[in-house]
């Protein structure tokens, strides 16, 4: 690997704002995301109301109000030392970006920075970008448009099947950072593609900011699995737009694991677009401490004959809050087609509080749908029967709420992510005690 | 060593309230090491409450009474306590426990009953053993605790659980009920291989049971027939045929008579 960036001078501004932007532009001219693009996003964010869980009696944050005028924006400067690769499948990264400096790792071409593609590769780029995110939508998403530093193509040529993962891994330290990545899985192409999200130990007087683009399109009869690992600082916010669309029997596996950050929102919609399309969707979260995480999920049903399944298992404990929000939504010409979600919530602290909000949206008359929700704490009679066998309370408790998250953690590939989730988990577990 | 006139499982004057109401009205039993009893009665005549307040369910109210398990006090200790004193209850609808695999439970329940006590490889054996003996696939290892079980499944969990933790007082509620021949038998095999083996051959077990057809597979030594909330008749293995030929409804009316 070789850094790719030269290390930028500070720029010595703060917040989100037209200066900070025009010095963005400045340092780094036109690249994948052209100026007006930029400015009109940022004009949009200024706009466009903050969408989420509103502030209530469990819900303290005020997204209305975030205050991000402390922020540094990305080009400030940056941290050459990159790391030593850490961490789960850290054998496995090909792309590290910590704040502004990067390295790429370019497996055979699959790999290439989102803002440093060659000629050859920024066509494919800008024909794969804007196939599933639009981020016209939203503030956020513009917010991170307009500030897009760093990032990631994959572009799996069609036939190719990728056997190893290929890790990214993204850290913020001393500025926000907004890494855009696209992955595109061409026809009958398959990889496995691991996005981990990360703060390091730095030195700002500000908390560090995180707000990733992710955009994934997975070609006629391809097949992507998608793993994020978001394991921020209890003191960072992210806020995380994610969408995908999967084309004629394609597969879509996306897993995500929201573990880390004071405050976490990640909002996530994939679209089956294409006939016999099928997405898979796990997710996990266990807010402890003050966290609040808000996770959405929607799996969108546009053609005939496609399948969704998605299993989300959420914790709380101490005073964390938390937020599920499941939408399927089935078109009316998407005859035939079969979505189930299934999403439970798990309850360890009297302060500890989480609301779970399905919403169907079904148009057509010709399907199979089917939603399930609970919120709860550990079985008593589960304990029972655990203490009868001699197992302490506490270790019985301890078993139980690991194992509750087991459903959702089979959505995640390979035996070295799903071990390290369960050491998370159980940290966070005994964390709590 | 505790006294051996302290051996045994020992339940003196028990009397136990589920949500305000006295179920059982003075419960004298005792069960020797390596002895069968069978405790047998209509339905809720309070089998399984005395099952459920000896083992510490949170649900039954004990307002009078001990029992004591080799000499030692059980009733103030909370239920994995007792387990580690020696005590086993079959339960007659065990949980599930979704996300928790049959192996990691019994590694973690033998740990706790017996701690340390077995190398990794001899615990396999010991599991592998059982698993034969019960006729009972490998494969159950890897599902979750009785997480989509069938009735038999969850009586041949709760027997392979009685075999690895081989305890030295064994409580079988209603074990029988819902069994197949093939699953009866299996349990019969395997309760007496326990008590052939050097682990079991201590072990003191009081069946509940309704029917007598269990006690075809198991031997009692005596059989104590419960009615209302009270022991009312105990003899030898006579009186499950007894119950057998002429039905519970006989004896009520003998013990009413006979009080008169």
């Amino acid at each position: 690997m070789a850094p790719s960036e030269p290390v930028s001078q500070p720029l010595g501004l703060t917040g989100f704002n037209a200066a900070s932007l025009a010095a963005l532009v400045e340092r780094r001219g036109e690249r994948s995301v052209t100026a007006q693009e930029r400015y009109d996003a940022l004009a949009r964010y200024e706009e466009l109301p903050a969408r989420g869980p509103a502030r209530g009696r469990y819900w303290k944050r005020d997204l209305a109000s975030l205050d991000l005028s402390g922020q540094r924006p990305p080009g400030a400067e940056t941290q050459a030392d990159l790391y030593a690769p850490v961490g789960p499948l850290a054998g496995n990264i090909v792309y590290t970006q910590i704040d502004g400096a990067s390295t790429c790792d370019a497996r055979g071409g699959m790999v290439e920075a989102f803002d440093g593609a060659s000629d050859r590769r920024a066509e494919a780029l800008s024909a794969a970008r804007g196939r599933a995110l639009d981020t016209r939508d939203d503030k956020f998403a513009s917010l991170a448009l307009a500030f897009q530093h760093g990032g990631v193509f994959v572009d799996v040529p069609p036939g190719r099947r990728v056997e190893e993962p290929l890790v990214l891994a993204y850290e913020a330290r001393e500025q926000a950072i907004f890494p855009y990545t696209l992955v595109r899985v061409g026809a009958g192409a398959s990889a496995t593609v691991v996005e981990r999200l990360r703060t390091g130990a730095g030195t700002s007087p500000h908390a560090p900011f995180l707000g990733p683009l992710c955009e994934l399109v997975v070609e006629e009869g391809g097949t992507l699995t998608y793993v994020v690992l978001q394991e921020a600082g209890s003191d960072a916010t992210v806020i995380a737009t994610r969408r995908g669309v999967v084309e004629r029997g394609g597969t879509l596996a996306f897993a995500v694991a929201d573990l880390g950050g004071g405050l976490s929102l990640d909002r996530v919609r994939i679209t089956a677009a294409g006939r016999n399309a099928r997405i898979d969707v796990g997710g996990i979260f266990f807010a402890d401490g003050d966290q609040h995480v808000d996770l959405e999920t929607e799996t969108r049903h546009d053609s005939p004959e496609t399948r969704s399944v998605t299993v989300v298992r959420t914790a709380a404990t101490e005073r964390g809050q938390g937020r599920y929000l499941g939408n399927i939504h089935i078109a009316e010409h998407a005859n035939a087609s079969d979505a189930s979600l299934r999403d439970d919530a798990l309850l360890l602290g009297r302060k500890a509080h989480i609301e779970s909000i399905p919403a169907l949206e079904i148009a057509s008359n010709d399907v199979k749908a089917f939603h399930g929700a609970t919120v709860g704490s550990i079985d008593d009679d589960e304990i029972f029967y655990a203490q009868s066998r001699g197992i302490s309370r506490a270790e019985a408790e301890r078993m139980i709420a690991l194992g509750f998250f087991e459903p959702a953690l089979a959505s995640f590939p390979m035996d070295e992510l799903r071990d390290h989730l369960r050491r998370e988990i159980a940290r966070k577990l005994e964390g709590a005690a | 060593m505790n006294d051996m006139a302290e051996q045994g499982l020992r339940i003196d004057g028990l009397r136990v309230n589920v949500a305000g109401t006295e179920i059982l009205k003075g419960i004298d039993l005792v069960v020797e090491p390596g002895s069968v009893h069978a405790l047998m009665g209509p339905n809720g005549s309070g089998k399984s409450t005395l099952a459920f307040a000896m083992t510490g369910h949170p649900n039954y109210d004990v307002t009078a009474g001990s029992v004591t398990l080799d000499g030692e006090s059980l009733l103030e200790l909370p239920p994995d306590k007792r387990a580690r004193a020696g005590l086993f209850l079959s339960f007659q609808y065990p949980a599930a426990i979704p996300g928790v695999s049959v192996a990691n439970f019994l590694r973690a329940a033998r740990q706790a009953v017996h701690p340390d006590d077995l190398p990794p490889a001899k615990f396999r054996q010991l599991v592998f053993e059982q698993l034969d003996a019960l006729d009972m696939d490998v494969a159950f290892m890897s599902r979750y605790v009785n997480d989509g079980f069938s009735g038999g499944e969850k009586k041949r969990l709760e027997m392979l659980q009685l075999g690895i933790l081989a305890p030295r007082y064994a409580v079988l509620d209603e074990t029988d009920s819902g069994l197949d021949v093939d699953a009866l038998r299996a349990v019969g095999n395997s309760v007496a291989a326990l008590r052939k083996s050097d682990a079991g051959k201590q072990t003191g077990f009081l069946i509940i049971t309704h029917y007598p057809r269990i006690l075809q597979h198991i031997t009692a030594d005596v059989v104590h027939i419960m009615m209302d909330g009270r022991i009312v008749k105990s003899g030898g293995p006579e009186l499950a045929n007894l119950i057998e030929r002429e039905g519970y409804e006989a004896l009520r009316e003998e013990v009413a008579g006979g009080a008169v």
